[in-house]
Order: structure tokens, then C-alpha cells, then sequence
């Protein structure tokens, strides 16, 4: 009994400072997003708000939580509230799987960078980045509107197709590894980064990943050329504050540490940085794969619908299925 | 208490209020999402046995895969048409609902009842893992349903394309 309190408490610290510090780095990734996306179209982006715009987040959090929350009379309350907290945690959820290094030893204490390293990981990270799909769909319905429900089925038919092609992209790795657990395939990719004979689920991943987090060449379920914003035109205050915080940028921060750990190699890196050498690695492969998805996100234009459904089906499907042929082919003949 | 047991009778009550709530809400709506409730406790069931794979695959391949194409049909029906019951199915379903109950319920006290025979004791699992124990009971005493079920699935497939077809086709002449 005593050692399951224990266990419960040191649990719950460990996922209250995980959460916490993925709320601030949250808060600064729209700044990051902002910068660039100026920068991208040659303008400052955010400068007045503390050193260029240093304080904009603070600001911008603190406009969004006081502002009037507005509840349409034609939705379905229950459901309206629901869905924004449906989008929300289960992608804070994926955190309790995602390992951000190895353990180190500080202070004489083992600090282990990660919740807990379950031996199916891989998967409970795809569930719930998919289960966050929800908050889209029931978002949409329950606004009782034509634009939010056209959004969210969208999202829902798009979801449909590239979690397929996601989930046979990441069979490479984990059929080089032999493992599905997260901290287990970083360890296997000490010699070669997975990402040799896995180019083509590399790929794969890459647009799953912008499909998943609906990033812009993928957006239609908020297309605002077409939609007006989507699954979320009704929503106002923090509870639509809460869907690009959850999709734009918890789920592309975490989906992008999925990928850095199935392809580049995790935090395996030379120690030149001293005992955080592992942590600088990891942290600038997953700055540089974050930065790659904001440099495609405000690039491109927009797929439509029936482009990004035939992409998935006619294109990388079979992509991540000749993976998978080509990286056992290598098991074959490297070992 | 131990923190399985804990877990074992949250996840139950759970799962059996959610199965409730999928049979009497009038909303189908909110028929969809405690059915997705079922399914994800469910696989918090699996969890607390130690069956971490079978758990895990519950909540990607059912809770979502599956139920997404459900909420994509569902969520297309109107709020005010989505409300609506119809009493005259009750007279068959109760019998073949209560025929199905009966085979289900003797599928899994069988299974209950085989279940300490296999090669795989705790220990073994503990051992070896999860994944490499349902590959191996899969690809070997198992591999005639496996296939039979992959050509059954084919076959679905096949049919659904050729139903799709024809309505394309009807639409181009029209």
C-alpha cells in the first residue's frame, strides 16, 4: 500500500512538471511559429511585446483566457465543451510514452527523462495521437453548423487514409529494432541512423505527420479560403485557443520526437557537450525536424480534398508497404 | 488493494456503464462516443492482465480505425434526425441480441477455461514480451484462422469495391 502511494505521487510529479513544461514550450512554439512565418514573408513578425516579442505568448495567453467565451444557443453544450478537451489531452497523453533521453545522474539522484518506457510505445503513441482526431470530428458535429461539420469530416476522411500509410511507414524501424518501445530502437541505432534504408517511410512519415496535425498543405478541415475556419468557427476564448495549441503545436512538437527517434538516431550523438550531450542532440534534431514542418506549413498551398485522400491511398500506401519490402531486404543481407 | 485491482475495477464499472450508455442513449452521437469509451476501457482491461500489445492494438486498430468510419457515417445524420428511436425492431432484436449473448458468453468461459494451457505462463511472457508471444501463437497454431480471417477480409474488400463502382458508373451515364 505505502509503495503504491509512493509510486502514485512520484508518478504524478513526473507528469505535472511534463505537462507544465509542454504548456510553456507550447506557448513559445507560437512564438517560434510566428517569427518564422514573418520572416518566411519578409516581415518582422511579433517585435513590441518585450524583446522582439519576447512576451508576445505571455500576452497572447492571457488575452485568450479573459476574453468572453461565447457559447452558441444552437449546439450541443455537453458535447461543445467535450470536444476541445477531447483534442487537447490525448495529445498531451503521447508525452507519457515519448522517452527525451537517456537516464542521467544528477545530484546522485537517477533523473529519467521519460514517464514510462513501455515495451509497446510505438503504438500507444499512435492511438493517441489518432484519439485526438475525436475532438476534431465531435467539434464539428456538435457546433450544429454547415462549415464546422464539413471540416470535421474532413478531417475524419483524411485521418482515415493516412493513418494506415502512418502506421506501415513506422514498420521499418521497428522491424530493424525488433522492439516496439521507444528507448529500445534509439538504443538499436547507436552504429547507422534508421533513416538509411527507411527513406521512403521517412517520407511517408512526413506527410502522415502534416496530414495528422492538419499543418497547411494538408489544412482542409479549417481551410479559410473555403470554410471560414473550420471545425472551430464557433468556438471563442480558450476553448478554441485550445485546438491549435493541441494540434498545431503539442502534437506536431511530439510527432516530430516520434519521427527524430524512428529515423535520426534519438539523442545518439558524439559526446561533445559534456553529460547533456544526449539532451542537445535530441533537442536540436527535434528543433530542426519542428522547423522543417513551420518552413512546409507556410510555403506551400493547399492540397484539396480529393488530392490528399488519392495521395494517401495511390501513393503512400504503397510507398510505406515497398519500405518495408526494401528494409527487409537489407535485414537480409546486413543483418 | 493493489494497483491492478484498482485499476481492474475502475476499468470494469467503467466499461460496463459506457456499454450501457451505448445501448440507451437516443442520440446517436452520444451512442458513438461511449461506444469509443467501451473500447478504450476495454483495452485498459488488457493493460491491467499484462496484455500491453492486445491493449495497445484495441485502442488504435477499434477505438480509433474502426469507430472513425462510424462517426464519419454517424456524424453526417442531422442533430434533430439523429434523435429519433423506432420501437418495431425491438421484437427481433431481443432474441437474436440473447442468441448472441449466449455464444459470446460461451466463447469466453471456454476461453477462460483453456487459457492455462498454452506454452505462454506469466513468466514466460515476462520473459520473451508480448509482441514475440502473440507473433509466435499467431504463425503457428493459429495460422489457419489467420488466413482464413485475412481471406474473409479480402473478400469483404472486393465487394466493396465492386458495389462502389457501380454507382459510379450509374452516376457518368446519368
Amino acid at each position: 500500500m505505502e509503495e503504491l502511494i509512493l509510486t502514485s505521487i512520484a508518478i504524478g510529479i513526473k507528469s505535472v512538471i511534463f505537462i507544465i513544461g509542454m504548456f510553456l514550450l507550447a506557448a513559445y512554439l507560437t512564438w517560434i511559429e510566428r517569427k518564422f512565418a514573418g520572416h518566411v514573408q519578409q516581415r518582422p513578425g511579433p517585435l513590441h511585446v518585450g524583446w522582439h516579442g519576447l512576451l508576445q505568448p505571455i500576452a497572447d495567453a492571457l488575452k485568450v483566457l479573459t476574453k468572453e467565451d461565447i457559447v452558441p444557443s444552437g449546439v450541443d453544450k455537453v458535447l461543445f465543451y467535450l470536444a476541445s478537451l477531447l483534442a487537447f489531452v490525448p495529445a498531451i497523453m503521447i508525452l507519457a510514452v515519448v522517452p527525451f533521453g537517456q537516464p542521467v545522474n544528477l545530484f546522485g539522484f537517477e533523473i529519467k527523462p521519460y514517464i514510462t518506457d513501455l515495451n509497446v510505445g510505438l503504438i500507444l503513441a499512435l492511438a493517441f495521437g489518432s484519439i485526438s482526431i475525436y475532438g476534431v470530428i465531435f467539434a464539428g458535429w456538435a457546433s450544429n453548423s454547415k462549415y464546422p461539420m464539413i471540416g470535421g469530416l474532413r478531417k475524419a476522411a483524411v485521418l482515415i487514409g493516412y493513418e494506415v500509410a502512418l502506421g506501415f511507414a513506422m514498420v521499418g524501424p521497428i522491424m530493424q529494432a525488433g522492439t516496439f518501445s521507444l528507448k529500445g530502437i534509439v538504443e538499436a541505432q547507436q552504429g547507422l541512423w534508421f533513416i538509411i534504408p527507411n527513406i521512403l517511410g521517412f517520407v511517408v512519415i512526413l506527410f502522415a505527420i502534416l496530414a495528422e496535425t492538419g499543418r497547411t498543405p494538408f489544412d482542409v478541415q479549417e481551410a479559410e479560403a473555403e470554410l471560414v475556419s473550420g471545425y472551430n468557427t464557433e468556438y471563442s476564448a480558450m476553448k478554441f485557443g485550445l485546438f491549435p495549441l493541441a494540434e498545431w503545436y503539442i502534437a506536431t512538437f511530439v510527432l516530430s520526437a516520434i519521427a527524430v527517434i524512428l529515423f535520426f538516431g534519438g539523442w545518439n550523438g558524439p559526446h561533445i557537450f559534456g553529460p547533456i550531450s544526449p539532451f542537445v542532440w535530441f533537442f536540436l534534431k527535434l528543433a530542426m525536424m519542428f522547423m522543417f514542418f513551420l518552413w512546409v506549413h507556410w510555403t506551400l498551398p493547399r492540397y484539396r480534398v480529393d488530392q490528399i485522400t488519392e495521395l494517401a491511398w495511390k501513393v503512400m500506401l504503397p510507398l510505406s508497404l515497398l519500405n518495408i519490402l526494401v528494409v527487409a531486404i537489407w535485414i537480409m543481407i546486413f543483418g | 488493494m493493489e494497483l491492478t485491482q484498482i485499476a481492474f475495477w475502475t476499468f470494469s464499472t467503467l466499461a460496463v456503464l459506457s456499454a450501457i450508455g451505448t445501448i440507451f442513449f437516443r442520440n446517436l452521437v452520444y451512442t458513438v462516443l461511449s461506444l469509443i469509451s467501451t473500447l478504450i476501457m476495454v483495452s485498459g482491461l488488457f493493460f491491467t492482465m499484462g496484455a500491453e500489445l492486445v491493449g495497445a492494438l484495441q485502442l488504435l486498430i477499434y477505438a480509433v480505425a474502426i469507430v472513425v468510419f462510424y462517426v464519419l457515417v454517424i456524424s453526417t445524420v442531422p442533430e434533430f434526425k439523429g434523435k429519433a428511436v423506432d420501437p418495431k425492431y425491438m421484437l427481433l432484436s431481443i432474441p437474436v441480441g440473447f442468441l448472441i449473448f449466449l455464444e459470446l458468453a460461451y466463447v469466453s468461459i471456454y476461453g477462460v477455461w483453456q487459457s492455462n494451457t498454452g506454452i505462454f505462463s506469466p513468466e514466460v511472457i515476462e520473459k520473451i514480451g508480448n509482441a514475440k508471444a502473440v507473433g509466435t501463437m499467431l504463425f503457428t497454431k493459429y495460422l489457419f484462422p489467420f488466413e482464413v480471417a485475412s481471406l474473409i477480409l479480402l473478400v469483404a474488400m472486393i465487394g466493396a469495391i465492386i458495389i462502389g463502382r457501380k454507382e459510379e458508373k450509374q452516376e457518368a451515364q446519368g
